[in-house]
């Protein structure tokens, strides 16, 4: 009996001490929230279009919570196609919203992405942090998160996703040679061949930003396209000459961005997994914001206008990849020049044309310059944990710009692909800067 | 009473534990001394990374190397010295390896075989090694046995010594010049990164490439080049097989290569060179194709062929591990780089002299049995019938999916690439594939699964195996060579249970064990036939003996001994349980041409093909890419044939329907030769694919006119291309004329006046939709006003099924022809026609629901009344069903993105599960991926586990209880179902032709088949080479018969008249129609 008394009065010390706490969310809250989403990719192997869907939507739900809390940003809804505004919160409930806007990212991310069990123990041990430090604000935090998530998976499944996992493969045909084929090792289906059918966030349609056509196809000597692919296999000589410590081998290696590389060794086969394009410059989201000390607030601004600008541009990107359905140097080069030939980097199971790193690569430059400036230089270590060196920009672009030109270095592009490809990117993400308008000026002014 | 109970189920658990085989007995090592262990010891420069067959062990070979008749065991290891046991009787042996000097100084040896090389009599010793890799040293010693227990090593001296990547060799007389030839299986080390063409086997590599070795007495010459071997890069040859498979007296050679290269089929020229004819002889081979072995089983006489590869049977395993390819990488490997059709399980190809060989596993009851190193054929339990046993199981399975897509990245990078050596927690984490050892019990070419009774359960790795009778007690023992165990012995008990014949012979010359003999027995009319190559299996060499089981039988009538030099003598009245050795005597020449079948060719291929140049072009369109997990294609069941006088002057002329991209063709009957004629109005649509036609004057003008059924995999919805089209002739042509607007996949359509006004109406059965695979469509009869055809309402149900063939008959005798309609997912149905009102009426003693494809009405009993031949899917696929377990098909939109899934789940043990595993059942259903987050989750479970079970409940489902052809046998009015035997059954039937060809005054059945249709996961059905039905048990086979089907798509079989002569005109898809004449 009196054990028992004890325990009670043990308990209500504990929930009542405990209850008074207001739960702080920092932007490195945000960031591992981001991370978490990021690794998880990594394990269940998204492709880099699929990715950067998965990146945007979680975005867009927490700033969207963000907004109402912040009068410096404007909310998204009537801005992005179909995204209605969320629902109010309750009067009279103790909405953190930053913590709201966190709940809502990993519920959002949940959805999304396939092994659920990786985001539900993180986000529970987070869980029970924040109703031991303050059930009320985070029962009613909680509650207005996950309803807002439940209003952005309601946009987010009118985006034609499910209807695209059923369409019909990419049929290869052999017959035309310029027709795109699958490629060593793993000879992949072209993947995603339907992503045109999604629904943008920001551009028009998936044509909007649709590239001049590559070179016409001929392997007759002389050709410019034939000097297109002579390029590629000459510099892969080149450079492969150089050997592995030569720059354009480490720039190509450190742009690679492939989530699934498959490497045979006899019987042997595994899988060298990497983050995707995507990932890669939401990583480099993160350093900006952190060099600048980003608050939550900030910082998620920053994370939503890189993704979707992304989002739009692999849209853009694919729509172009599955018009033109261009073979690979690999596939060429193997025919017409070197049958053992290999590129240095794997060559990714789609066509060709325009490069994605380079589209994608584009588009997130111009929208992180506008957040953080010109000649904003950073250390890029993003690459660090899968076993790549840090490399150091002087701005996004010269980023952007070295990450297009390392498809080439990589044997998997060629020249007309990287540099049309930046090109359509930064179209594309200017015509979304000038379409969003995410920061309210007068507010900062005022502020 | 309980403690008793419990006792006594511990005892009985105890037992089954410790329980030995029925059949074979394991004596321990320490009982028979063997104590030969293959350890294997990864190390940081040598290990599963480094070397990719670093698991395919050493090898075996056993044979009397002393003269006391016992056989002795030699057996090589990888890292381990190899040993020498000599047998001293009552399976007690003692290793004399230090004594005879045999323990090889090579660091990695592999296949380990005897043979008499310097043609003294004794039994030399040959052990490969794999030299060069890692540093891995030495070369492939030959040990000639001095007569004294003692061996020398003389491969220098021989030319023999080589430094390469070898697997075994195979001793043959190829030349047959009387001494024994080598045959050295190399095998490659590059990884499979990219394909690369299929010529680069013509670029010789020395390390990789096999060799054929010519013995010129003391030493042996390098011929492969001018033999016409390969030696390429791309060789991973794991398996060879010697046998005279043309029975020419010339020996040929089968090699299994592992991964994308195909196997070589080598048949000997007779001048000193080799034909590689893979492409001629087999339809598909195994994938990665490992040992194999060679026996007449169905007692032809003639050597059929069984080639291992590595598809497991447990569920769990099955869905965990790669699988065959994806259909379009398949293709591209095939049409772009150069390879032939390679499919992963176990392959059995019965021999078809003249023909393809007809691949029968699945059939047979031996595709799957795990990742499989060495199969033996041998009378086991001396029956008179071939048993096999399968040596199999790898230490880790690395084609884990779960392993490859999830583990391995995190867990093993990062060591790979810094140590080079995949770290033994890494390793851990593939699953083991320690798969019990196999025996089958053989009747003709099936086979039993009894491992379970006849083995002791074991979790061994074996690999090299051989046979020989140890004891000396007349049964066939066997000892396997393992991976970290001692050899097995497995020591048959038949002993006196059944009776036995072993035959040694003594050749003269330096092929002093004869090897190459045949010889054929007979007893009680029955043939066993049986070749001493005693390099069998893999990396092994049995006891060289030919040996023969019994049963009871006590006297064998004959024995016709066929010796190497082509010379033959007959042994009458042998007793059986003894030992023969038989020496040439008096030997006569033998006819090799005695042993061709002698079949009546009742048909002749025409030169000319009467002029018919037509030629189907199937477009590449894949059903699979668009719904990706249906059964098999709709795209692909035409093309049309009609045949109809279409210019009036008496002669039934020819139309061929158009394919997508290439329009129709018409043949028009001129005299003595079909003249393609142009009909610009009929070239038109040239995107319709036409998949049946009937021409008849509809309108009673006196002009045929023609109605065509369309279908086609790439049309959908309210697609132009699914109307059907009906074309009037009038005085300028074809017109075409209205038609009731319904967009259907048609697949047959039978005229018949139904309504009895004198003109001919239609039935056109409609089959399922593009994208919505398992749909039943309506099906219609279309009456016929004075030439223009209406929709009979309400007379056909609406759910009569997935049509595919259909006629009209009397099948009850009232002078009135009854509709009987058949089709995919049904059983066959009826309709009594009352002048246009048509009635269901049921006239199966039992439902039948198959995937029947083609009916015809026939008198086949001659008793006076229709029975019906009905075409089925056969048994030689990886379909299951029957009355008590059903193939099951669910059809619904299983996940609410307003698109349907078709999902076929197969009856295994009582529980049901789907075709497919988590990759493919994802890419149709991505929900899957977020249910079931690894491979592992799904594997082995049945299906009602895998979806929602509210989700099976709301959709259609489907069954089928018969996959075999047959007859449905009309007694008075009730037919009742018999199937026909295994030969009929060995791919879908789709055509039938009832034609009285003899003028005996019955018709016969001519049926065609085959399909290829299907995933890589069901391979190609294409082993049925037609057959000419004159009765339940009198079939003749179109390869017999002068008309050879094999390994080509039929759609139909029509009869054509020319000067009097009668023709078979066969359209195929994707081939050329081809004109058979009647000969007699």
């Amino acid at each position: 009996m009196r054990n028992f008394s004890i325990l009670v009065l043990l308990i209500w010390v504990a929930s009542c001490n405990m209850k008074q706490d207001p739960i702080m969310v920092s932007a490195e809250e945000l960031h591992s929230a981001v991370d978490k989403v990021t690794d998880i990719m990594v394990h269940d192997i998204f492709s880099p279009p699929v990715a950067s869907r998965i990146y945007a939507y979680p975005n867009i739900a927490a700033y969207e919570i963000m907004v109402l809390n912040n009068d410096g940003y404007n909310s998204l809804s009537g801005q992005l196609r179909e995204l209605e505004p969320i629902p109010d919160p309750e009067a009279g409930k103790a909405i953190n919203y930053p913590l709201a806007a966190l709940i809502a990212h990993m519920d959002v991310s949940r959805r999304l992405i396939f092994t659920e069990e990786k985001i539900t123990v993180f986000r529970d041990s987070l869980y029970g942090i924040w109703e031991a430090q303050n059930r009320k604000e985070f029962n009613e935090s909680r509650e207005y998160g996950l309803a807002v998530a439940e209003h952005i998976a309601g946009w987010m499944d009118k985006d034609n996703y499910k209807q695209t996992r059923t369409m019909p493969k990419f049929s290869v045909n052999t017959d035309d040679p310029s027709r795109w084929q699958p490629t060593p090792p793993a000879y992949m289906d072209g993947i995603e061949p339907h992503w045109n059918k999604i629904r943008p966030f920001v551009i028009d349609s998936a044509g909007q930003f649709k590239p001049t056509p590559p070179p016409p196809f001929s392997m007759e000597e002389g050709s410019d396209f034939y000097k297109e692919v002579k390029e590629v296999y000459d510099i892969s000589n080149e450079i492969t000459e150089k050997g592995d410590a030569s720059e354009e081998i480490e720039i190509a290696q450190f742009w690679d961005c492939n989530p699934y590389v498959s490497v045979t060794r006899g019987h042997l086969m595994f899988a060298t997994k990497k983050i995707t394009p995507g990932a890669h410059w939401i990583g480099i989201t993160k350093i900006a914001s952190r060099k600048t000390n980003s608050s939550f607030d900030d910082s998620l601004y920053a994370y939503t206008k890189a993704s979707i600008a992304m989002a739009d541009a692999f849209i853009s990107c694919w729509d172009e990849k599955y018009r033109s359905n261009l073979i690979r140097p690999e596939t060429l080069i193997n025919e017409h020049f070197n049958d053992s030939w290999k590129p240095i980097l794997q060559t990714p199971p789609f066509p060709e044309y325009t490069s994605g790193h380079s589209v994608v690569s584009g588009a997130a430059a111009i929208a992180l310059t506008d957040i953080f400036g010109e000649n904003f230089a950073f250390d890029d270590d993003t690459e660090l944990r899968y076993g790549l060196p840090v490399r150091s920009f002087s701005s996004f672009n010269e980023a952007a710009d070295e990450a297009a030109i390392s498809r080439m270095y990589g044997g998997i592009h060629y020249r007309t692909a990287v540099e049309i490809g930046v090109k359509q990117g930064r179209d594309l993400g200017q015509f979304v800067l000038q379409q969003l308008d995410m920061k309210n000026e007068s507010a900062l002014v005022a502020n | 009473m309980n403690k008793a109970v419990t006792l006594i189920s511990f005892l009985l658990i105890l037992a089954s534990c410790t329980r030995d085989g029925e059949l074979f007995h394991n004596p321990s090592p320490s009982e028979t001394g063997i104590e030969f262990k293959n350890e294997l010891t990864p190390r940081e420069d040598l290990n599963i990374l480094d070397y990719l067959y670093f698991y395919n062990g050493g090898g075996v070979a056993i044979g009397d190397i002393n003269g006391d008749d016992l056989p002795d065991i030699y057996l090589s290891g990888n890292q381990v010295k190899n040993k020498l046991y000599l047998n001293k009787g009552n399976l007690k042996f003692e290793d004399i390896t230090e004594q005879a000097g045999v323990a090889g100084e090579s660091s990695w040896n592999t296949g380990a075989v005897m043979g008499d090389v310097n043609g003294d009599g004794l039994l030399d010793i040959y052990v490969c090694a794999v030299v060069g890799i890692k540093g891995l040293n030495g070369y492939n010693e030959l040990f000639i046995n001095n007569g004294d227990n003692t061996f020398t090593e003389s491969a220098a001296q021989y030319g023999l010594d080589f430094d390469t990547y070898s697997s075994s060799a195979a001793f043959l007389d190829y030349d047959l010049d009387g001494d024994l030839d080598l045959y050295l299986l190399n095998h490659a080390v590059h990884t499979e990164e990219s394909y690369g063409r299929a010529n680069l086997r013509y670029k010789r590599n020395y390390q990789t490439g096999d060799k054929l070795l010519r013995n010129d007495g003391d030493s042996f010459t390098d011929v492969s080049e001018e033999a016409g071997i390969f030696g390429g890069i791309i060789g991973y040859g794991l398996g060879v097989a010697i046998s005279d498979f043309n029975q020419d007296g010339y020996p040929d050679i089968y090699v299994g290569n592992d991964f994308h290269e195909d196997d070589y089929y080598y048949l000997n020229n007779g001048d000193g060179t080799f034909t590689d004819s893979l492409k001629k002889y087999f339809g598909h081979t195994t994938r990665f194709s490992m040992g194999n072995d060679v026996a007449d089983l169905n007692h032809d006489g003639w050597p059929d062929l069984l080639s291992l590869d590595m598809l497991p049977e447990e569920e769990e395993v099955l869905k965990t591990s790669e699988g065959d390819d994806n259909i379009q990488t398949q293709r591209m490997r095939i049409d772009r780089f150069g390879y032939h059709y390679q499919f992963t399980r176990n392959m059995l190809h019965l021999n078809r002299p003249g023909s393809y060989y007809a691949e029968t596993a699945l059939q047979s009851g031996i595709a799957a049995s795990d990742w499989s190193w060495s199969a033996l054929f041998g009378d086991y339990d001396q029956d008179g019938e071939q048993d096999l046993f399968i040596a199999n199981g790898i230490p880790k399975r690395p084609n884990d999916l779960d392993y490859i897509r999830f583990v391995s990245s995190e867990e093993i990078r990062s060591k790979i690439n810094n140590t080079r050596l995949v770290d033994q927690e890494a390793l851990n984490m593939m699953p083991s594939g320690a798969v019990h050892n196999y025996y089958f019990k053989g009747k003709g070419a099936s086979f039993e699964d009894l491992s379970h009774t006849m083995l002791k359960k074991d979790t061994l790795i074996s690999g090299a195996t051989a046979y020989a009778d140890l004891d000396l007690d007349g049964d066939l023992d066997l000892v396997t060579n393992n991976l970290y165990r001692e050899a097995s012995l497995y020591i048959n008990q038949t002993n006196e249970k059944a009776n036995y014949l072993k035959i040694k012979f003594q050749n003269p010359g330096p092929n002093s064990y004869g090897i190459g003999t045949k010889v054929f027995s007979y007893h009680n009319e029955i043939l066993q036939y049986k070749e001493l190559y005693p390099v069998r299996g893999f990396q092994a060499s049995s006891e060289p003996i030919i040996h023969f089981g019994y049963d009871q039988a006590e006297i064998i009538d004959s024995l016709r001994i066929v010796w190497p030099d082509g010379t033959f003598q007959l042994v009458r009245e042998v007793a059986v349980n003894q030992t023969l050795t038989l020496r040439p005597e008096n030997p006569k020449i033998f006819d090799y041409a005695s042993l061709l079948p002698k079949h009546k060719k009742h048909f002749k291929k025409v030169e000319d093909n009467l002029g018919i140049a037509y030629e189907h072009v199937e477009d590449n369109y894949i059903d699979f890419n668009r719904q990706k997990l249906i059964p098999y294609q709709i795209s692909d069941r035409g093309p049309a044939v009609a045949l109809g006088d279409l210019n009036g002057d008496g002669r039934d002329d020819i139309y061929f329907g158009g394919s997508k991209f290439y329009p129709s063709q018409l043949y028009l009957n001129a005299d003595s030769t079909f003249v393609s004629q142009r009909y610009p109005e009929l070239a038109r649509d040239s995107i319709i694919e036409e998949v049946s036609a009937v021409i008849e004057d509809f309108n009673a003008d006196g002009k045929n006119d023609l109605f065509l059924g369309t279908g086609g995999g790439d049309f959908f919805g309210e697609s132009a291309p699914l109307l059907d089209q009906y074309l009037v002739q009038g005085e300028n042509g074809f017109t075409k004329s209205q038609l009731p607007e319904y967009y259907e996949h048609a697949s047959v359509v039978k005229a018949h006046d139904f309504d009895g006004d004198g003109d001919l109406d239609l039935f056109v059965g409609n089959y399922t939709r593009t994208n919505d695979f398992g749909v039943i469509p309506p099906s219609y009869l279309l009456k016929n006003e004075n030439g223009v055809f209406e929709i009979l309402d309400n007379k056909l149900p609406e759910n009569l099924g997935l049509v595919t063939d259909a006629y009209w008959a009397d099948l009850d005798g009232d002078q009135n022809e009854e509709l009987v309609v058949v089709g995919e997912w049904m059983s066959p149905r009826f309709f009594k026609n009352n002048m246009g009102n048509l009635t269901e009426i049921f006239m199966l003693e039992q439902e039948i629901s198959g995937l029947w494809q083609a009916v015809i009405p026939s008198d086949i009993d001659g008793d006076g009344d229709l029975d019906l031949i009905l075409g089925n899917w056969g048994n030689n696929n990886k379909f299951r069903a029957s009355q008590k377990n059903p193939l099951r098909m669910y059809y619904g939109d299983f996940d609410s993105n307003g698109n349907t899934e078709t999902l076929v789940s197969i009856p295994k043990n009582g529980k049901y599960y789907p075709l497919e595993g988590l990759e493919g059942l994802s890419g149709q259903m991505e929900s899957l991926r977020k249910k079931f987050n690894t491979y592992r989750s799904v594997a082995g479970k049945p299906i009602e586990e895998i979806l929602d079970k509210k989700v099976l409940r709301e959709a259609t489902l489907f069954e089928v209880n018969e996959l075999r052809s047959g007859i449905l046998m009309n007694n008075d009015g009730k037919f009742s179902f018999a199937p026909f035997g295994q030969e009929l059954q060995l791919a879908p039937i789709t055509a039938f032709l009832s034609y009285d060809f003899n003028k005996d005054g019955r018709e016969e059945v001519l049926a065609g088949g085959n399909y290829f249709g299907v995933k890589p996961y069901h391979g190609r059905f294409g082993s049925f080479s037609g057959a000419m039905i004159a009765g339940k048990n009198d079939v003749i086979l179109g390869h017999e018969m002068g008309m050879d089907l094999s390994q080509k798509s039929v759609r139909h079989l029509n009869v054509v008249q020319m000067n009097g002569q009668h023709y078979v005109l066969v359209t195929f898809n994707n081939s050329k129609a081809a004109v058979f004449q009647w000969l007699n």
